[in-house]
């Protein structure tokens, strides 16, 4: 289960006393848990907000709250407090998810890509409420993220295989594929529904 | 993607305008379903410019657009009569019976009747459904003159909803009631070859539908059931199917059996719906979606035989209608030995409708295990594991 260092326990006390925060918890989440885009987030919360499945973590002073589905992502995970030329913050670390490169999108071929999507894919879809997001260009396969009107759509397969894969392939030959990363069952707003 | 596999082009035919149409090079085309001249006259000319070689429906909607644009464009298919009797369920109760196939007493009545006189006219228990609505929207048992005039009245306010109304039509006018089959269910997936049927896998529905709504959960194969049972199942619907004058592609059948027979429930010709095909693998890794589309087009298919694995799905029922604002325990569910995959099609934030009225499935779990026993209790142990808040709307 989550760790955290003997500095970051100092700071979030040192942070709760400054901020008078009696009684609060600090809430670890996951964004995009397993993907290149994962995100950690923490702030404060009332412990009287606590969920009935959430894990509780004694952080020695403070209890950690993670919400049931962030728990998987932070197996061994370690928050720390880190100090350096770019400035200092709270850091969180796990061996399962390691620091990720950040994709290359200035590559040629990741510029065409974005070319397409910014001056022909949005616009198309901006019609439904919807957004496309480059994520990475690897090995000749486009990584992709919906978002808006397609995220969680009935018809967002036959949009990216039929649709965006198309003219994706026809700008840009290199690329072999689309592959979508989207989190479709976090989409509150689709344009279609799913029929069944 | 079993096009992709195949290695053939796919046109995408819906009656949802797909956002980047006029970019897809004609690999999606807007149809319109419910007025099937108009339908068959957008496929007829976009055949002008693109040749198709098959026209498969994936739902019941398509059926009868695509059987008719089939028949104009001389491209195998399954007659016309045979689509519009199996697309009534009243129809189809007629054909089935006057094959003499085992069928329960049944009666059509208009819902502008007084439930009241008809409820002297039926046996009880009964069940009462809309003729044209899937995945038991609509179907309610009745065990006397009370229930009957509820759920007469509760199909009615369904019938009434202007999108129903509009899929309906005329239909939407009626109410089938029918003798309530008592005994186990199960379904039964296949392929009509040249009016033969290959039975592709054959589920068990461990969980009792006894009512008063019928939702589904659990379809485990191979079934557990004695193997003459088994071939009085297939024979049956083989029967049935060939009654209806389904010769070519694939079939969902439901059937009832008990001590006195077997009893077709449901018969369509289109596979398994929602996302249940995910449970079925044949011979080299073949999904049943590459078998249908490699028949349609007349291509070789090395093997319809299933894997040796035991697999099933249950689809998540919805304990009750309201907006969903979360769901726990899917990581832990996932991890539950057999379990490969835990889908939810419902956002949280969005509205979920239970049964009778509810027409959308809220999300299903995957399991795969050396014995259908063992299947089935991963499907369980996993559902358990979940916890799904919804607020009343």
């Amino acid at each position: 289960m989550i760790k955290i260092t003997e500095i970051a326990r100092e700071k979030v006390l040192a942070a709760m006393e400054a901020e008078k925060r009696e009684r609060q918890a600090l809430r670890v989440t996951v964004k995009n848990g397993g993907t290149v885009n994962v995100q950690y987030g923490l702030m404060f919360d009332e412990e009287a907000k606590k969920e009935p499945n959430d894990a509780v973590v004694d952080g020695g002073g403070f209890n950690l709250l993670i919400d049931a589905k962030s728990v998987p992502f932070l197996e061994e995970a370690t928050v720390d407090y880190v100090s350096n030329l770019n400035g200092s913050g709270f850091k969180i670390t796990t061996p399962a998810a390691p620091e990720l490169p950040t994709p290359d999108l200035s590559t040629p071929e990741a510029q065409a890509v974005q070319k397409v999507i910014i001056e022909k894919i949005n616009p198309g879809v901006a019609s439904h409420g919807g957004n496309v997001t480059l994520v990475d260009v690897k090995d000749g396969m486009a990584y992709l993220r919906l978002g808006g009107g397609c995220q969680g759509c009935g018809m967002v397969d036959v949009t990216l295989k039929q649709g965006i894969e198309v003219m994706i392939k026809e700008s840009v030959p290199a690329i072999k594929g689309v592959l979508d990363i989207t989190d479709h069952a976090g989409g509150s707003n689709p344009y279609y529904q799913p029929s069944k | 993607m079993a096009a992709r596999r195949i290695g053939v082009e796919v046109v995408v035919g819906s009656n949802r305008r797909q956002v980047l149409e006029d970019y897809s090079h004609g690999g999606t085309l807007t149809l319109n379903f419910r007025d099937t001249e108009i339908g068959t006259q957008q496929i007829v000319d976009y055949a002008k410019e693109h040749a198709l070689e098959a026209i498969v429906s994936v739902d019941d909607e398509a059926l009868v657009l695509a059987a008719k644009a089939s028949s104009v464009l001389g491209l195998p298919h399954n007659s016309l009569e045979s689509i519009f009797s199996i697309r009534n369920k009243f129809r189809m109760r007629e054909k089935i019976f006057k094959a003499g196939l085992p069928s329960p007493e049944f009666h059509l009545f208009s819902i502008h009747k007084n439930p009241e006189q008809l409820s002297s006219q039926v046996n009880f228990p009964c069940v009462l459904k809309p003729t044209f609505l899937a995945a038991s929207r609509g179907v309610i048992r009745a065990n006397h003159p009370k229930e009957f005039k509820q759920a007469f009245h509760r199909i009615k306010s369904i019938l009434k909803d202007p999108e129903v109304k509009s899929l309906g039509g005329e239909s939407a006018d009626e109410i089938l009631v029918e003798d309530y089959i008592p005994g186990q269910e199960v379904a039964l997936e296949g392929l009509m070859m040249k009016g033969e049927l290959q039975v592709l896998a054959l589920f068990d529905k461990p969980d009792p539908l006894e009512g008063p709504f019928f939702e589904e959960t659990i379809y485990v194969t191979p079934s557990r059931l004695p193997p003459f049972v088994q071939e009085q199942v297939v024979q049956n619907i083989f029967r049935s199917a060939q009654a209806l004058g389904l010769m070519e592609g694939p079939i969902h059948a439901e059937l009832r059996f008990n001590e006195n027979g077997s009893w077709l429930v449901e018969l369509s010709p289109r596979t398994i719906g929602g996302l249940c095909s995910r449970t079925l693998r044949f011979g080299t890794g073949l999904t049943l979606e590459e078998i249908v589309l490699r028949h349609a087009l007349r291509l070789p298919i090395n093997s319809m035989e299933r894997e040796k694995k035991a697999s099933g799905v249950m689809m998540i029922p919805i304990p009750k209608s309201g907006i969903l604002k979360k769901i726990t325990g899917k990581e832990k569910a996932k991890k539950v030995l057999g379990v490969e995959e835990v889908s939810f099609l419902i956002p949280t934030g969005q509205q979920v409708i239970s049964l009778p009225e509810g027409h959308r499935y809220l999300g299903f779990i995957f399991a795969r295990g050396e014995t259908p026993a063992q299947v089935e209790s991963s499907l369980r142990e996993a559902h358990r594991n979940l916890e799904i808040l919804i607020d009343p709307a």
